[in-house]
Protein backbone atom coordinates (compact mmCIF):
# COMPACT_ATOMS: atom_id res chain seq x y z
CA UNK A 1 0.00 0.00 0.00
CA UNK A 2 1.04 3.47 -0.80
CA UNK A 3 1.98 5.92 1.59
CA UNK A 4 -0.44 9.07 2.01
CA UNK A 5 1.69 12.10 1.83
CA UNK A 6 0.42 15.07 4.65
CA UNK A 7 2.77 18.20 4.31
CA UNK A 8 2.55 19.55 8.25
CA UNK A 9 4.09 23.21 9.01
CA UNK A 10 5.16 23.19 12.32
CA UNK A 11 7.20 25.91 14.74
CA UNK A 12 10.32 25.29 16.56
CA UNK A 13 8.93 24.76 20.05
CA UNK A 14 8.78 21.71 22.36
CA UNK A 15 4.97 21.32 21.90
CA UNK A 16 5.98 20.87 18.02
CA UNK A 17 6.85 17.16 19.62
CA UNK A 18 3.78 15.47 18.65
CA UNK A 19 4.69 15.97 14.48
CA UNK A 20 8.12 14.86 15.22
CA UNK A 21 7.55 11.73 17.49
CA UNK A 22 4.95 10.82 14.64
CA UNK A 23 7.45 10.76 12.01
CA UNK A 24 10.40 10.13 13.10
CA UNK A 25 9.45 7.19 15.31
CA UNK A 26 6.93 5.47 13.15
CA UNK A 27 3.89 6.47 13.91
CA UNK A 28 2.34 8.19 10.66
CA UNK A 29 4.00 5.60 8.47
CA UNK A 30 2.12 2.62 10.70
CA UNK A 31 -0.96 5.00 9.31
CA UNK A 32 0.64 4.98 6.35
CA UNK A 33 1.25 7.98 5.86
CA UNK A 34 4.12 9.64 4.61
CA UNK A 35 4.06 12.80 7.11
CA UNK A 36 6.24 15.82 5.54
CA UNK A 37 7.39 17.76 8.57
CA UNK A 38 8.29 21.99 7.26
CA UNK A 39 10.13 24.22 9.77
CA UNK A 40 8.46 27.57 10.00
CA UNK A 41 9.56 30.84 12.08
CA UNK A 42 6.31 32.85 12.17
CA UNK A 43 2.79 31.78 12.63
CA UNK A 44 1.62 33.79 10.30
CA UNK A 45 3.22 32.29 7.75
CA UNK A 46 2.67 28.99 8.90
CA UNK A 47 -1.72 30.18 9.12
CA UNK A 48 -1.19 31.59 5.29
CA UNK A 49 0.49 28.63 4.21
CA UNK A 50 -1.98 25.92 5.70
CA UNK A 51 -4.94 28.48 4.53
CA UNK A 52 -3.95 28.27 0.66
CA UNK A 53 -3.31 24.71 0.65
CA UNK A 54 1.02 25.05 0.44
CA UNK A 55 0.50 22.65 4.03
CA UNK A 56 -2.35 20.52 4.46
CA UNK A 57 -1.96 20.44 8.55
CA UNK A 58 -0.31 22.76 10.95
CA UNK A 59 0.54 22.98 14.61
CA UNK A 60 -1.20 25.70 15.29
CA UNK A 61 -1.60 28.70 18.65
CA UNK A 62 -5.41 27.92 19.83
CA UNK A 63 -6.72 31.19 18.52
CA UNK A 64 -5.66 31.07 15.59
CA UNK A 65 -8.52 28.97 13.63
CA UNK A 66 -10.93 31.24 15.47
CA UNK A 67 -9.23 34.25 14.51
CA UNK A 68 -9.04 32.94 11.00
CA UNK A 69 -12.77 31.96 10.96
CA UNK A 70 -13.47 35.30 11.95
CA UNK A 71 -11.39 37.19 9.30
CA UNK A 72 -9.82 38.73 12.10
CA UNK A 73 -6.83 40.62 11.97
CA UNK A 74 -7.03 41.90 8.48
CA UNK A 75 -7.41 38.38 6.57
CA UNK A 76 -10.16 36.96 4.58
CA UNK A 77 -12.27 34.55 6.98
CA UNK A 78 -10.65 30.95 6.35
CA UNK A 79 -12.30 28.20 7.69
CA UNK A 80 -9.66 25.99 9.58
CA UNK A 81 -10.84 23.13 12.14
CA UNK A 82 -9.31 21.70 15.07
CA UNK A 83 -9.58 18.04 15.47
CA UNK A 84 -7.27 17.52 17.87
CA UNK A 85 -5.17 19.28 20.66
CA UNK A 86 -1.44 19.15 20.67
CA UNK A 87 -1.19 18.32 24.38
CA UNK A 88 -0.14 21.91 26.41
CA UNK A 89 1.94 23.07 29.23
CA UNK A 90 5.33 24.92 28.56
CA UNK A 91 4.80 28.35 28.63
CA UNK A 92 5.85 30.90 31.25
CA UNK A 93 6.63 34.13 31.47
CA UNK A 94 10.04 35.31 31.85
CA UNK A 95 11.31 38.74 33.08
CA UNK A 96 14.73 40.30 32.64
CA UNK A 97 17.08 39.70 35.83
CA UNK A 98 16.66 43.17 36.23
CA UNK A 99 12.93 43.24 36.50
CA UNK A 100 13.56 40.70 38.45
CA UNK A 101 15.56 42.58 40.93
CA UNK A 102 12.51 45.24 41.03
CA UNK A 103 10.45 43.15 41.94
CA UNK A 104 12.27 41.38 44.41
CA UNK A 105 12.87 44.61 46.33
CA UNK A 106 8.89 46.13 45.54
CA UNK A 107 6.99 43.34 47.33
CA UNK A 108 8.83 40.59 49.03
CA UNK A 109 6.55 38.56 50.38
CA UNK A 110 4.58 38.11 46.56
CA UNK A 111 8.02 36.88 45.37
CA UNK A 112 7.69 33.88 47.85
CA UNK A 113 4.87 32.52 46.05
CA UNK A 114 2.62 30.95 44.87
CA UNK A 115 4.09 31.91 41.43
CA UNK A 116 0.79 32.90 40.06
CA UNK A 117 0.54 35.87 42.16
CA UNK A 118 3.86 37.53 41.47
CA UNK A 119 2.09 40.36 39.12
CA UNK A 120 1.45 41.83 42.38
CA UNK A 121 5.13 42.83 42.82
CA UNK A 122 5.37 43.65 39.27
CA UNK A 123 2.17 45.87 40.06
CA UNK A 124 4.51 47.36 42.49
CA UNK A 125 6.90 48.42 40.07
CA UNK A 126 4.60 49.75 38.07
CA UNK A 127 2.94 51.79 40.42
CA UNK A 128 6.57 53.12 41.44
CA UNK A 129 7.81 53.30 37.81
CA UNK A 130 4.75 55.98 37.38
CA UNK A 131 5.42 57.85 40.45
CA UNK A 132 8.96 58.38 39.04
CA UNK A 133 8.42 59.39 35.85
CA UNK A 134 10.34 56.54 34.55
CA UNK A 135 9.21 55.10 30.98
CA UNK A 136 6.72 52.31 31.27
CA UNK A 137 7.96 48.33 31.11
CA UNK A 138 7.35 46.67 27.28
CA UNK A 139 6.27 42.89 27.21
CA UNK A 140 6.10 40.80 24.09
CA UNK A 141 4.40 37.55 23.38
CA UNK A 142 4.51 35.57 20.74
CA UNK A 143 0.83 36.44 18.52
CA UNK A 144 -1.92 38.65 19.08
CA UNK A 145 -4.12 35.38 19.27
CA UNK A 146 -2.19 33.25 21.13
CA UNK A 147 -2.76 31.84 24.72
CA UNK A 148 0.26 33.71 25.55
CA UNK A 149 -1.34 36.81 25.40
CA UNK A 150 -4.16 35.47 27.04
CA UNK A 151 -2.11 34.03 30.02
CA UNK A 152 0.05 37.06 30.38
CA UNK A 153 -2.92 39.27 30.58
CA UNK A 154 -4.33 37.20 32.96
CA UNK A 155 -2.01 37.23 35.07
CA UNK A 156 -1.13 41.25 35.07
CA UNK A 157 -5.46 41.93 35.56
CA UNK A 158 -5.60 39.74 38.42
CA UNK A 159 -2.81 42.07 39.84
CA UNK A 160 -4.92 45.00 39.46
CA UNK A 161 -2.46 46.04 36.26
CA UNK A 162 -4.02 47.40 33.13
CA UNK A 163 -2.39 45.70 30.13
CA UNK A 164 -3.83 48.04 28.04
CA UNK A 165 -2.54 51.54 29.72
CA UNK A 166 0.15 50.19 32.76
CA UNK A 167 2.50 48.28 29.98
CA UNK A 168 3.78 47.81 26.17
CA UNK A 169 2.33 44.64 24.94
CA UNK A 170 3.73 43.47 21.73
CA UNK A 171 4.49 40.81 19.33
CA UNK A 172 7.97 39.12 18.79
CA UNK A 173 8.09 35.84 16.83
CA UNK A 174 9.32 32.61 19.29
CA UNK A 175 12.60 32.20 17.91
CA UNK A 176 13.41 35.87 18.65
CA UNK A 177 12.48 36.39 22.17
CA UNK A 178 15.42 35.79 23.81
CA UNK A 179 17.68 37.97 21.86
CA UNK A 180 14.99 40.59 22.63
CA UNK A 181 15.66 40.00 26.69
CA UNK A 182 18.69 40.06 26.57
CA UNK A 183 19.34 43.25 24.16
CA UNK A 184 16.93 44.85 26.05
CA UNK A 185 14.72 45.53 24.05
CA UNK A 186 11.94 44.12 26.13
CA UNK A 187 11.67 43.73 30.31
CA UNK A 188 9.70 39.98 29.78
CA UNK A 189 7.64 37.98 27.49
CA UNK A 190 5.38 34.61 27.55
CA UNK A 191 6.33 32.35 25.37
CA UNK A 192 6.55 28.63 25.23
CA UNK A 193 9.57 26.45 25.60
CA UNK A 194 12.93 26.13 25.44
CA UNK A 195 12.90 29.97 24.82
CA UNK A 196 12.26 30.49 28.88
CA UNK A 197 14.81 28.22 29.97
CA UNK A 198 16.86 29.43 27.68
CA UNK A 199 17.29 32.78 29.28
CA UNK A 200 17.51 31.50 32.39
CA UNK A 201 20.24 28.98 31.45
CA UNK A 202 22.06 32.01 30.36
CA UNK A 203 21.45 33.96 32.65
CA UNK A 204 19.61 36.96 31.41
CA UNK A 205 16.02 36.42 32.96
CA UNK A 206 14.08 34.65 35.72
CA UNK A 207 10.56 33.01 35.15
CA UNK A 208 8.42 34.08 37.57
CA UNK A 209 4.86 32.09 36.15
CA UNK A 210 4.82 29.02 34.81
CA UNK A 211 1.93 28.36 32.98
CA UNK A 212 0.21 25.79 34.86
CA UNK A 213 0.43 28.91 37.90
CA UNK A 214 -1.96 30.46 36.10
CA UNK A 215 -4.05 28.48 34.38
CA UNK A 216 -3.19 24.50 34.72
CA UNK A 217 -5.71 22.79 32.18
CA UNK A 218 -4.90 25.86 30.02
CA UNK A 219 -5.40 24.87 26.09
CA UNK A 220 -2.17 25.60 23.97
CA UNK A 221 -1.75 24.38 20.75
CA UNK A 222 -3.67 22.52 18.56
CA UNK A 223 -3.85 20.75 15.05
CA UNK A 224 -5.47 22.94 12.48
CA UNK A 225 -6.71 21.10 9.00
CA UNK A 226 -9.05 23.03 6.32
CA UNK A 227 -12.33 22.20 6.53
CA UNK A 228 -12.63 21.34 2.79
CA UNK A 229 -9.75 19.28 3.22
CA UNK A 230 -10.88 17.85 6.04
CA UNK A 231 -14.14 16.40 3.94
CA UNK A 232 -12.60 15.29 0.97
CA UNK A 233 -9.16 13.30 2.87
CA UNK A 234 -11.49 12.08 6.03
CA UNK A 235 -10.00 8.80 6.45
CA UNK A 236 -6.42 10.35 5.97
CA UNK A 237 -7.36 12.80 8.39
CA UNK A 238 -8.08 9.92 10.79
CA UNK A 239 -5.22 8.05 10.53
CA UNK A 240 -3.49 11.58 11.19
CA UNK A 241 -4.97 11.84 14.34
CA UNK A 242 -4.31 8.45 15.70
CA UNK A 243 -0.72 8.66 14.65
CA UNK A 244 -0.81 11.61 16.52
CA UNK A 245 -2.11 10.57 19.57
CA UNK A 246 -0.20 7.45 19.43
CA UNK A 247 2.95 9.89 19.15
CA UNK A 248 1.32 11.76 22.53
CA UNK A 249 0.97 8.70 24.53
CA UNK A 250 5.29 7.79 23.34
CA UNK A 251 6.53 11.32 24.07
CA UNK A 252 4.51 11.52 28.18
CA UNK A 253 6.24 8.12 29.35
CA UNK A 254 8.84 9.85 31.54
CA UNK A 255 11.08 6.96 30.39
CA UNK A 256 10.88 8.51 27.02
CA UNK A 257 11.70 12.04 27.82
CA UNK A 258 15.23 12.02 27.20
CA UNK A 259 15.31 10.18 23.65
CA UNK A 260 12.75 13.18 23.07
CA UNK A 261 15.01 15.78 24.30
CA UNK A 262 17.83 14.53 21.74
CA UNK A 263 15.35 14.48 18.99
CA UNK A 264 13.82 17.79 19.60
CA UNK A 265 17.78 19.11 19.50
CA UNK A 266 18.02 18.38 16.04
CA UNK A 267 18.43 21.14 13.90
CA UNK A 268 15.79 20.09 11.55
CA UNK A 269 13.19 20.28 14.83
CA UNK A 270 13.60 22.53 17.31
CA UNK A 271 17.32 22.86 17.20
CA UNK A 272 17.70 24.19 21.28
CA UNK A 273 20.24 22.72 23.47
CA UNK A 274 20.11 18.90 24.60
CA UNK A 275 20.31 20.45 28.44
CA UNK A 276 18.11 22.67 28.09
CA UNK A 277 15.26 20.84 26.36
CA UNK A 278 15.91 18.20 29.14
CA UNK A 279 15.61 20.12 32.03
CA UNK A 280 12.17 21.01 30.46
CA UNK A 281 10.90 17.99 29.44
CA UNK A 282 12.12 16.34 32.88
CA UNK A 283 8.90 18.59 34.40
CA UNK A 284 12.43 19.79 36.54
CA UNK A 285 13.09 23.85 35.01
CA UNK A 286 15.37 26.22 36.78
CA UNK A 287 13.64 29.09 37.36
CA UNK A 288 16.37 31.81 38.15
CA UNK A 289 20.36 31.09 37.17
CA UNK A 290 21.97 29.95 39.65
CA UNK A 291 19.14 28.16 41.76
CA UNK A 292 18.62 24.59 41.94
CA UNK A 293 15.32 23.25 39.34
CA UNK A 294 11.86 22.87 40.94
CA UNK A 295 9.50 20.19 40.27
CA UNK A 296 6.93 20.93 38.05
CA UNK A 297 6.00 16.97 36.88
CA UNK A 298 2.88 18.51 34.25
CA UNK A 299 5.28 21.29 32.73
CA UNK A 300 4.81 19.12 28.85
CA UNK A 301 1.43 17.42 29.39
CA UNK A 302 1.39 15.50 25.57
CA UNK A 303 -1.12 12.49 26.29
CA UNK A 304 -2.44 12.50 30.21
CA UNK A 305 -5.63 14.63 31.47
CA UNK A 306 -6.97 14.38 28.03
CA UNK A 307 -4.44 17.17 26.52
CA UNK A 308 -5.38 15.93 23.23
CA UNK A 309 -8.96 16.42 23.34
CA UNK A 310 -10.32 19.52 21.57
CA UNK A 311 -12.26 20.65 24.79
CA UNK A 312 -15.29 22.86 23.03
CA UNK A 313 -14.93 24.55 26.66
CA UNK A 314 -11.44 25.58 25.85
CA UNK A 315 -12.24 26.53 22.53
CA UNK A 316 -14.78 29.25 24.00
CA UNK A 317 -12.25 30.13 26.98
CA UNK A 318 -9.85 31.75 24.65
CA UNK A 319 -12.90 33.14 22.09
CA UNK A 320 -13.70 34.98 25.32
CA UNK A 321 -10.69 36.18 26.34
CA UNK A 322 -10.35 37.98 22.18
CA UNK A 323 -13.57 39.61 23.91
CA UNK A 324 -12.41 40.64 27.02
CA UNK A 325 -8.94 42.12 25.25
CA UNK A 326 -11.04 44.07 22.02
CA UNK A 327 -10.26 41.83 19.55
CA UNK A 328 -13.87 41.39 19.05
CA UNK A 329 -16.93 42.59 19.40
CA UNK A 330 -19.35 41.25 22.17
CA UNK A 331 -21.88 40.78 19.52
CA UNK A 332 -19.70 37.21 18.22
CA UNK A 333 -21.01 34.05 20.09
CA UNK A 334 -18.46 31.97 20.52
CA UNK A 335 -20.02 29.25 21.61
CA UNK A 336 -21.40 28.82 18.25
CA UNK A 337 -17.61 29.87 16.81
CA UNK A 338 -16.24 27.33 18.23
CA UNK A 339 -18.99 24.46 17.66
CA UNK A 340 -17.84 25.33 13.80
CA UNK A 341 -14.05 25.03 14.88
CA UNK A 342 -13.09 22.80 17.23
CA UNK A 343 -14.31 19.48 16.03
CA UNK A 344 -14.54 16.59 19.22
CA UNK A 345 -16.95 14.73 16.76
CA UNK A 346 -13.88 13.53 14.19
CA UNK A 347 -11.50 13.05 17.14
CA UNK A 348 -13.94 10.63 18.70
CA UNK A 349 -13.95 8.72 15.06
CA UNK A 350 -10.59 8.75 14.89
CA UNK A 351 -9.92 7.23 17.64
CA UNK A 352 -12.51 4.76 18.10
CA UNK A 353 -10.03 1.83 17.01
CA UNK A 354 -7.27 3.20 20.19
CA UNK A 355 -7.52 2.50 23.81
CA UNK A 356 -7.83 6.23 24.59
CA UNK A 357 -10.09 7.83 27.37
CA UNK A 358 -12.52 10.23 26.45
CA UNK A 359 -14.54 12.61 28.38
CA UNK A 360 -18.47 12.22 28.15
CA UNK A 361 -19.10 15.80 27.04
CA UNK A 362 -17.21 17.39 25.16
CA UNK A 363 -17.30 20.34 27.45
CA UNK A 364 -16.56 20.99 31.18
CA UNK A 365 -16.65 23.68 33.98
CA UNK A 366 -13.08 24.96 33.79
CA UNK A 367 -11.14 25.39 36.57
CA UNK A 368 -13.13 23.33 38.67
CA UNK A 369 -10.54 21.19 40.67
CA UNK A 370 -11.03 17.98 42.10
CA UNK A 371 -14.14 17.42 40.42
CA UNK A 372 -15.41 13.70 39.91
CA UNK A 373 -13.78 13.85 36.42
CA UNK A 374 -10.36 14.32 37.99
CA UNK A 375 -8.62 11.18 37.33
CA UNK A 376 -9.25 12.02 33.59
CA UNK A 377 -9.02 15.82 33.09
CA UNK A 378 -5.76 16.34 35.89
CA UNK A 379 -5.23 19.34 38.29
CA UNK A 380 -7.68 22.16 36.88
CA UNK A 381 -7.21 25.48 38.84
CA UNK A 382 -6.98 29.11 37.32
CA UNK A 383 -4.64 31.47 39.74
CA UNK A 384 -7.55 33.61 40.89
CA UNK A 385 -9.98 30.41 42.32
CA UNK A 386 -12.58 31.43 39.41
CA UNK A 387 -14.67 29.02 37.24
CA UNK A 388 -15.48 29.13 33.64
CA UNK A 389 -18.77 27.93 32.28
CA UNK A 390 -18.89 28.73 28.50
CA UNK A 391 -22.63 28.33 29.53
CA UNK A 392 -22.39 31.76 31.48
CA UNK B 1 -3.13 59.28 -6.44
CA UNK B 2 -0.73 59.16 -8.89
CA UNK B 3 1.69 56.43 -8.95
CA UNK B 4 4.66 58.76 -7.58
CA UNK B 5 3.06 59.34 -4.84
CA UNK B 6 2.32 56.02 -3.38
CA UNK B 7 4.62 55.09 -0.73
CA UNK B 8 5.80 51.79 -0.57
CA UNK B 9 7.95 49.96 2.17
CA UNK B 10 10.00 46.24 1.29
CA UNK B 11 11.10 44.57 4.24
CA UNK B 12 12.75 41.47 3.43
CA UNK B 13 15.98 39.71 4.89
CA UNK B 14 17.32 39.07 1.68
CA UNK B 15 19.00 42.00 0.34
CA UNK B 16 19.20 40.87 -3.07
CA UNK B 17 15.85 40.02 -3.77
CA UNK B 18 14.83 43.30 -2.02
CA UNK B 19 16.78 45.20 -4.61
CA UNK B 20 15.32 43.32 -7.57
CA UNK B 21 11.69 43.82 -5.83
CA UNK B 22 13.20 47.89 -5.68
CA UNK B 23 14.23 47.80 -9.10
CA UNK B 24 10.91 46.61 -10.27
CA UNK B 25 8.98 48.92 -8.68
CA UNK B 26 11.06 52.00 -9.58
CA UNK B 27 11.13 50.75 -13.06
CA UNK B 28 7.16 50.73 -12.81
CA UNK B 29 6.72 53.87 -11.97
CA UNK B 30 6.75 54.02 -8.29
CA UNK B 31 9.44 56.05 -7.00
CA UNK B 32 8.94 56.39 -3.43
CA UNK B 33 10.31 53.08 -2.67
CA UNK B 34 11.58 52.11 0.76
CA UNK B 35 13.08 48.96 2.03
CA UNK B 36 14.49 47.83 5.33
CA UNK B 37 15.61 44.47 6.77
CA UNK B 38 15.37 43.33 10.49
CA UNK B 39 15.57 46.00 12.47
CA UNK B 40 14.53 45.79 16.51
CA UNK B 41 12.60 49.16 15.84
CA UNK B 42 10.36 48.00 13.08
CA UNK B 43 7.23 49.76 14.36
CA UNK B 44 9.27 53.02 15.17
CA UNK B 45 10.97 52.51 11.72
CA UNK B 46 7.39 52.41 9.64
CA UNK B 47 5.58 54.88 12.18
CA UNK B 48 8.03 57.21 10.71
CA UNK B 49 7.92 55.91 6.81
CA UNK B 50 3.92 55.87 7.01
CA UNK B 51 3.90 53.33 3.92
CA UNK B 52 1.16 53.27 2.39
CA UNK B 53 1.72 49.32 1.60
CA UNK B 54 4.41 46.84 3.05
CA UNK B 55 5.38 43.70 0.72
CA UNK B 56 7.20 41.29 2.75
CA UNK B 57 8.22 38.05 2.64
CA UNK B 58 6.18 35.75 3.58
CA UNK B 59 8.18 33.68 5.84
CA UNK B 60 9.50 36.86 7.91
CA UNK B 61 8.83 36.59 11.41
CA UNK B 62 8.04 40.52 11.42
CA UNK B 63 5.14 39.27 10.74
CA UNK B 64 3.93 38.58 13.50
CA UNK B 65 4.89 41.61 14.86
CA UNK B 66 3.27 43.74 12.29
CA UNK B 67 0.32 42.01 12.88
CA UNK B 68 0.37 43.18 15.95
CA UNK B 69 0.79 46.24 15.29
CA UNK B 70 -2.02 46.69 12.61
CA UNK B 71 -4.27 45.44 15.48
CA UNK B 72 -3.67 47.98 18.48
CA UNK B 73 -4.41 51.13 16.45
CA UNK B 74 -2.80 53.28 18.81
CA UNK B 75 0.19 52.07 17.56
CA UNK B 76 0.00 53.18 14.22
CA UNK B 77 -1.43 56.44 12.87
CA UNK B 78 -3.10 54.51 9.70
CA UNK B 79 -4.64 51.29 10.15
CA UNK B 80 -3.28 48.21 7.75
CA UNK B 81 -4.81 45.15 6.96
CA UNK B 82 -3.61 42.51 4.59
CA UNK B 83 -3.88 43.50 1.06
CA UNK B 84 -6.40 41.18 -0.07
CA UNK B 85 -10.25 40.58 -0.12
CA UNK B 86 -12.02 37.46 -0.28
CA UNK B 87 -13.22 37.76 -3.89
CA UNK B 88 -9.34 37.90 -4.85
CA UNK B 89 -8.69 34.59 -3.76
CA UNK B 90 -6.83 33.44 -6.97
CA UNK B 91 -4.18 36.26 -6.11
CA UNK B 92 -3.75 35.98 -2.54
CA UNK B 93 -2.91 32.24 -3.50
CA UNK B 94 -0.21 33.50 -6.03
CA UNK B 95 1.09 35.67 -3.67
CA UNK B 96 1.27 32.69 -1.01
CA UNK B 97 2.91 30.38 -3.53
CA UNK B 98 5.63 33.43 -4.23
CA UNK B 99 6.34 33.98 -1.12
CA UNK B 100 4.47 37.36 -1.15
CA UNK B 101 2.54 39.03 1.75
CA UNK B 102 1.68 42.12 1.42
CA UNK B 103 -0.06 44.83 4.13
CA UNK B 104 -1.97 48.52 2.81
CA UNK B 105 -3.25 51.25 4.47
CA UNK B 106 -7.21 50.22 4.67
CA UNK B 107 -9.40 51.88 1.83
CA UNK B 108 -6.63 52.23 -0.73
CA UNK B 109 -8.55 50.69 -3.44
CA UNK B 110 -8.10 47.21 -4.75
CA UNK B 111 -7.48 48.32 -8.43
CA UNK B 112 -4.71 50.75 -7.32
CA UNK B 113 -2.61 47.89 -5.15
CA UNK B 114 -3.23 45.03 -7.62
CA UNK B 115 -0.26 46.58 -10.02
CA UNK B 116 2.16 46.30 -7.25
CA UNK B 117 1.41 43.10 -5.74
CA UNK B 118 1.55 41.41 -8.98
CA UNK B 119 4.56 43.19 -9.62
CA UNK B 120 6.62 41.80 -6.28
CA UNK B 121 5.17 38.54 -7.02
CA UNK B 122 6.54 38.53 -10.64
CA UNK B 123 9.92 39.83 -8.95
CA UNK B 124 9.54 37.31 -6.20
CA UNK B 125 9.46 34.65 -8.69
CA UNK B 126 12.18 35.99 -11.09
CA UNK B 127 14.44 35.90 -8.32
CA UNK B 128 13.93 32.54 -6.96
CA UNK B 129 14.14 31.21 -10.85
CA UNK B 130 17.37 32.76 -10.98
CA UNK B 131 18.42 31.25 -7.89
CA UNK B 132 17.17 27.84 -9.21
CA UNK B 133 19.40 28.42 -12.09
CA UNK B 134 22.36 29.40 -10.10
CA UNK B 135 21.90 26.14 -7.92
CA UNK B 136 21.70 24.08 -11.02
CA UNK B 137 24.67 25.55 -12.40
CA UNK B 138 26.46 25.53 -9.42
CA UNK B 139 25.26 21.07 -9.78
CA UNK B 140 26.70 21.02 -13.35
CA UNK B 141 29.44 22.94 -12.62
CA UNK B 142 30.66 19.65 -9.86
CA UNK B 143 28.93 17.17 -12.64
CA UNK B 144 31.69 18.36 -14.72
CA UNK B 145 34.50 18.08 -12.22
CA UNK B 146 33.77 14.43 -11.27
CA UNK B 147 33.60 13.63 -14.98
CA UNK B 148 37.21 15.59 -15.08
CA UNK B 149 38.32 13.60 -12.05
CA UNK B 150 36.99 10.25 -12.84
CA UNK B 151 38.73 10.80 -16.77
CA UNK B 152 42.39 11.68 -14.80
CA UNK B 153 41.74 8.60 -13.01
CA UNK B 154 41.49 6.25 -16.22
CA UNK B 155 44.26 7.66 -18.34
CA UNK B 156 46.73 7.52 -15.21
CA UNK B 157 45.68 3.90 -14.20
CA UNK B 158 44.75 2.45 -17.36
CA UNK B 159 47.09 4.62 -20.27
CA UNK B 160 43.76 6.03 -22.17
CA UNK B 161 43.55 9.22 -23.70
CA UNK B 162 41.11 11.57 -23.02
CA UNK B 163 39.21 11.14 -25.51
CA UNK B 164 39.25 7.34 -24.71
CA UNK B 165 38.32 7.94 -21.14
CA UNK B 166 35.22 10.23 -22.10
CA UNK B 167 34.37 7.75 -24.31
CA UNK B 168 34.33 4.82 -22.36
CA UNK B 169 32.27 6.49 -19.62
CA UNK B 170 29.82 7.38 -22.46
CA UNK B 171 29.71 4.22 -23.73
CA UNK B 172 28.85 2.70 -20.45
CA UNK B 173 26.27 5.76 -19.48
CA UNK B 174 24.66 4.56 -22.22
CA UNK B 175 24.12 0.84 -21.92
CA UNK B 176 23.43 1.31 -18.34
CA UNK B 177 20.92 3.91 -18.98
CA UNK B 178 22.65 6.46 -16.10
CA UNK B 179 24.18 9.76 -16.20
CA UNK B 180 27.47 9.95 -17.62
CA UNK B 181 28.39 12.03 -13.76
CA UNK B 182 26.88 8.65 -11.96
CA UNK B 183 29.35 6.53 -14.18
CA UNK B 184 32.13 8.79 -13.25
CA UNK B 185 31.01 9.02 -9.47
CA UNK B 186 31.63 4.97 -9.58
CA UNK B 187 34.56 4.91 -11.52
CA UNK B 188 35.79 7.44 -8.37
CA UNK B 189 34.54 5.19 -5.64
CA UNK B 190 36.01 1.94 -7.19
CA UNK B 191 39.54 3.72 -7.75
CA UNK B 192 39.22 4.85 -4.36
CA UNK B 193 38.18 1.18 -3.10
CA UNK B 194 41.46 -0.03 -4.87
CA UNK B 195 43.87 1.60 -2.93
Amino acid sequence: MSLMQVRLGFVPLIDCALPVVARAKGFAEDENIDLVLVREMSWAAIRDKLSYGLFDAAHLLAGIPLAARLGLGGMPSQHLVVPMALGRGGNAITVSTRLYQCMLEADPAAMRGPRGLSARALKKVIDGDRAAGRPVLSFATVFPFSSHNYELRYWMAAAGIDPDNDVNIGVIAPSRMFDSLRNGWVDGYCVGEPWNQRAVFHGDGVIVALKDDIWARSPEKVLGVREDWALSNAETLDALVRALVRAAEWADQSENRTELAQLLSEEQYVGASFDILRASLHGRPVLKPGDDPVEAPDRHVFYRYTATFPWLSQGVWVGRQMQRWGQVGHQVNFNDVVRDVYRPDIYRRAVTSLDVALPVEDWRVEGLDNASDRALVGPDSFLDGTLFDMRA
Amino acid sequence: MNLADFSILVIDENPDRAAIVERGLVEGGYTRVSRIGTSFNLVERIQALAPDIIIIDLENPDRDTLEQMFQVSRAISRPIAMFVDQSDSSMIRESVEAGVSAYVVDGLRQDRIRPIVEMAISRFNAFHQLRRERDEAMAKLSERKLIDRAKGLLMQEKGLTEAAAYNLLRKNAMKQNRKIYEIAQSVITAFQLEF
